[in-house]
């Protein structure tokens, strides 16, 4: 993407007044969106985005620059203008890149920018098709189509230079359902890091169905309970539950500074025995699986609690300085318009022993959750909430009524120690996470898991 | 390459594969940001960048395409992403490109003594700020965070039907949020500044503000769950209208996707409420002469005394409804295509002093934060759930800090139950709009707590 020799420049630049690391991230990526409103394409979009990021260290400081412009020039002056925010003396590095392979593990087996547009258009519509024809009470039905193909290149002055592609493609179907002058609404988002084979393979009328499934039996539910109850939480995106109340705060970027409650906490009991928790970015074709992280380190799959236990954290090259604690190949960002930091891949709670049917029938009385919405949490307090999307009452243990717009609340241990029940079903969902280092996409996932007792915001009085 | 002889050879090309009318978005500008901790500066970014956007009228239909490598080479890619995107437009409704409008008010959103501040002189703002922190109360045990950026954008608008518009703009923002701890209770405390005068950025009333608001928490539990009488605070105000402007939006109205469909002149909300679009605003941070689409920007109430004044309209939209555009086409970036959205965006202020309000009730609730507003709302329905800190009011008095709650309701509903509106007007960091509102007082909604 840049030849050896200007790479070698613009790193020995950035180090020139004493630096004592710097690196350089190219990015060359095409996207493609197409939204369909009420079965007509509304408008699509495509384009390039092209960028280049150079990043240098000094002890625990950081400089970041970035530029669209890729010529000789720019980037040196680029790198000297960074390497200004540092008062030294050059370090007189030599820099001898050697270029090396990158392990795919996400095979793509058709480049989307490769496939027609009309094509794409066909899915979509069948997606409409399907969704809007459900149920009388569907009025409207809007399809988001996304694909991209991202080419990166990372290079730094500890020799390091890699190139990787990543290919991501993913459908999102709203789907709302109105009566009495109400409307709810239904979502569904599949989404891999696979190229349109994705859609050739995946079961379109399923998705298109849930999402209208969700926004009819949401119309018709009363309004959720509140106060504190046992609450069951199905699989797949109901893994964000461990992604707000947890995940982010074993991020090094609260981690390194102290910030985060789980500071200082490995080896002691974080959460309930039953719970062991992974973030693992190496699983191939998934949404949140890379082949390098953005500093160039290979992903892993990453223990963060065993039994309860912490484990681990995530941690890139900045924290790791902080922290005296090795990388893990979890450093992210959105684009070349954001220094990279530590984030979540494919995070999970691994499955356990009971069935789901079997956590149903033991709960008397509470909230089912069948599908969640998102979330966000304040590391420092860890505080969260998040949404519940489709929600049922349980009584007797049974699944009875469905209720709607419940919010889940509470404090990140308090709640990963109330975990009492983990399924055996384990499944993975397809989210955008927000952070300091942009929005990217990863996984969240979970079997069936029971907490004992967690606030629910509703707008009616108790189970 | 000069932009002008660019967009010259993009016309040409264009002209050349059968586009009909074409225009071209252009956006570039640069950034700095500027963050402490502990006393060293530990993170320094800047920027350099741009991007053009092109969009023309392809048989009939409006086509998209954009680039980050703004020069002759990718020519070829947008003329030919355009005519692409083009051809799978099935939707009817007429998308245009404007020739201009008769007249444009100027705004200035340009101040050039920003552009003259030393950069030390901004370390050393940042650097005071955490300083002033850590000083007020042994409590405040960490700056979480402790920034200061200033950047400057320019954006051109030229097409093929003679419109070419310019403008520029700067603007400077800071923010800090601050963790206290008094034994295990960890509360955390946000204030910020936006503006393009450096001058008027005092760090010790920033570290105040936020300083205020962490130890204010301090002590916090939950409140027993019932229907209480709100107060909500100008910003979790300003916070939850900046969820629901969508709401107000032509597009959504004629797609069905907004519950104000066929409320036009209907009363929607309190007669205390009024709901204004101000793109002229003074010191307004989404002030603007031009919308989107090159169309001249105007002022409106879109709520009057509780009355449905307008929908926020494009060209498309407001040539659907046989209306004149409101002037709100927005273009986020160069990557999006033609949307809507409003500018300067506020509920006008009341004639009761938050202290008036707060004296008012006997038994309710402040909220001064709402959380997970992306999640915890959903714009079709008006339904919210959301997770909130704020204070118990007992007999017209703040009486202790609350937290692990929610708090629940409907939009639509709640604009109705406004009582009180406050004389606190303030606005919420900018983003594709600029949002403000006063102090709500609000009936009842749901909390959800012990």
């Amino acid at each position: 993407m840049l030849n050896k020799q200007l790479i070698e420049d613009t790193l020995t630049a950035a180090l020139s007044t004493g630096g004592d690391f710097a690196e350089i991230y190219v990015e060359d990526r095409t996207n493609t969106g197409i939204v369909m409103i009420g079965g007509k394409v509304e408008s699509t979009m495509s384009g390039r985005d092209y960028g280049i990021g150079i990043r240098i260290f000094k002890g625990f400081n950081s400089i970041y620059a970035y530029t669209n412009k890729s010529d000789r020039d720019t980037l040196i002056a680029t790198a000297k203008k960074a390497a200004a925010a540092i008062e030294g003396n050059n370090g007189n590095l030599s820099i001898n890149l050697i270029k090396a392979d990158v392990k795919n593990i996400n095979m793509i087996e058709i480049d989307p920018d490769t496939v027609e547009k009309t094509k794409k258009v066909q899915l979509m519509r069948q997606a409409y098709n399907t969704a809007f024809n459900y149920d009388e009470l569907i009025t409207q039905v809007t399809v988001n189509y996304t694909d991209y193909n991202q080419n990166i290149m990372v290079a730094n002055s500890e020799g390091l230079w890699k190139e990787d592609k990543r290919v991501r493609s993913r459908m999102g179907i709203s789907a709302i359902a109105s009566k009495n002058g109400e409307m709810q609404s239904g979502f569904f988002g599949p989404g891999a890091s696979k190229g349109y084979e994705f859609f050739e393979n995946l079961d379109i009328d399923y998705y298109a169905k849930e999402a209208s499934r969700i926004a009819v039996t949401m119309v018709n539910a009363k309004y959720s309970p509140s106060g504190r109850m046992p609450v069951i939480i199905d699989n797949g995106f109901g893994g964000v539950i461990f992604h707000e109340a947890c995940g982010h705060g074993l991020e090094a970027t609260s981690v390194a500074k102290g910030l985060s409650v789980y500071s200082d906490k490995i080896g002691q009991k974080v959460a309930s025995n039953l719970v062991t928790a992974i973030d693992d970015g190496t699983i191939p074709n998934e949404w949140g699986s890379i082949n390098i992280d953005d500093e160039g380190t290979a992903s892993q799959r990453n223990v963060l609690i065993e039994n309860g236990i912490l484990k681990g954290y995530m941690i890139d090259k900045l924290n790791a300085r902080r922290m005296k604690m090795d990388i893990t190949g979890s450093s992210r960002r959105q684009s070349y318009r954001y220094a990279p930091t530590s984030r979540m891949t494919n995070t999970f709670i691994d499955n356990g022993k009971s069935t789901p049917e079997e956590i149903i029938a033991n709960t008397e009385k509470g909230l089912y959750a069948k599908y969640m919405g998102g979330g966000s949490v304040n590391p420092s307090t860890g505080e969260f909430n998040f949404a519940v999307m489709e929600g049922y009452i349980i009584e007797n243990g049974k699944i009875k009524e469905p209720v709607r717009g419940g919010t889940l609340i509470g404090k990140g241990m308090d709640v990963l120690n109330k975990i009492d029940m983990v399924g055996n079903n384990l499944l993975q969902g397809q989210g955008m996470c927000g952070s300091v280092s942009g929005s990217v996409p990863t996984n969240v996932g979970q079997p069936m898991i029971r907490v004992s007792e967690i606030t629910v915001g509703g707008r009616e009085g108790e189970v | 390459m000069d932009m002008k002889v660019m967009i010259d050879k993009l016309f040409a090309e264009g002209k050349k594969q059968g586009i009909e009318d074409m225009e071209v978005y252009y956006g570039g500008g640069n950034s700095l940001t500027l963050k402490v901790f502990e006393k060293e500066l530990d993170g320094y970014s800047l920027s350099e960048s741009e991007g053009l956007s092109f969009r023309g009228v392809y048989n009939g239909k409006m086509g998209y395409s954009y680039t980050e490598k703004v020069d002759e080479t990718s020519i070829e890619l947008l003329v030919k992403g355009a005519i692409e995107n083009a051809q799978v437009i099935d939707s009817e409704d007429e998308e245009l490109i404007f020739e201009g409008s008769k007249e444009y008010q100027e705004v200035n959103n340009f101040n050039a003594l920003l552009a003259d501040v030393k950069e030390t002189d901004k370390i050393k703002f940042v650097k005071e700020l955490e300083a002033e922190c850590f000083k007020i109360d042994d409590r405040i045990t960490s700056v979480e965070t402790c920034v200061y950026g200033d950047g400057y954008g320019e954006t051109i608008m030229s097409n093929t039907k003679g419109l070419y518009l310019q403008e520029k703009s700067n603007i400077a923002y800071t923010y800090v949020v601050v963790v206290a701890k008094e034994s295990d209770d960890i509360k955390t405390g946000f204030a910020y500044r936006t503006g393009n005068d450096f001058n008027k950025f005092n760090p010790k009333e920033l570290a105040e503000e936020a300083v205020k608001e962490a130890l204010s928490q301090l002590g916090a539990s939950s409140i027993k769950s019932g229907d209480y009488t709100i107060v909500l605070r100008n910003n979790a105000s300003a916070d939850m209208l900046d969820s629901f402007t969508g709401i107000f939006s032509a597009e959504n109205v004629q797609k069905d996707l907004s519950l104000l469909k066929g409320k036009l002149n209907e009363n929607i909300g309190s007669d205390k409420f009024t709901l204004i679009d101000d793109p002229f605003m003074a010191g307004g941070l989404s002030s603007k002469s031009f919308d989107g689409e090159g169309v001249a920007c105007k002022y409106k109430k879109v709520i009057d005394k509780g009355v449905l004044k307008t929908y926020l309209h494009n060209l498309k939209t407001a040539k659907k409804d046989g209306v004149e555009t409101t002037g709100n086409a927005s273009k986020s970036s160069y990557k999006s295509p033609i949307d809507i959205s409003p500018s300067n965006f506020y509920i006008e202020k009341g004639d009761k002093s938050f202290e008036e309000i707060i004296s008012s009730i006997d038994k309710g609730v402040l909220i001064t934060e709402l959380q997970g507003l992306h999640s915890g709302l959903n714009t079709i329905s008006g339904d919210f759930s959301l997770a909130a800190l704020g204070f118990e009011i007992e007999n017209g008095k703040i009486k202790r800090p609350v937290e692990q709650i929610t708090v629940a309701g409907n939009y639509f509903e709640m604009i109705k139950n406004i009582e009180e509106v406050g004389t606190d007007l303030k606005f919420g960091l900018p983003g594709d709009a600029y949002i403000g509102s006063p102090s709500l007082k609000i009936k009842k909604l749901s909390i959800s707590g012990e």
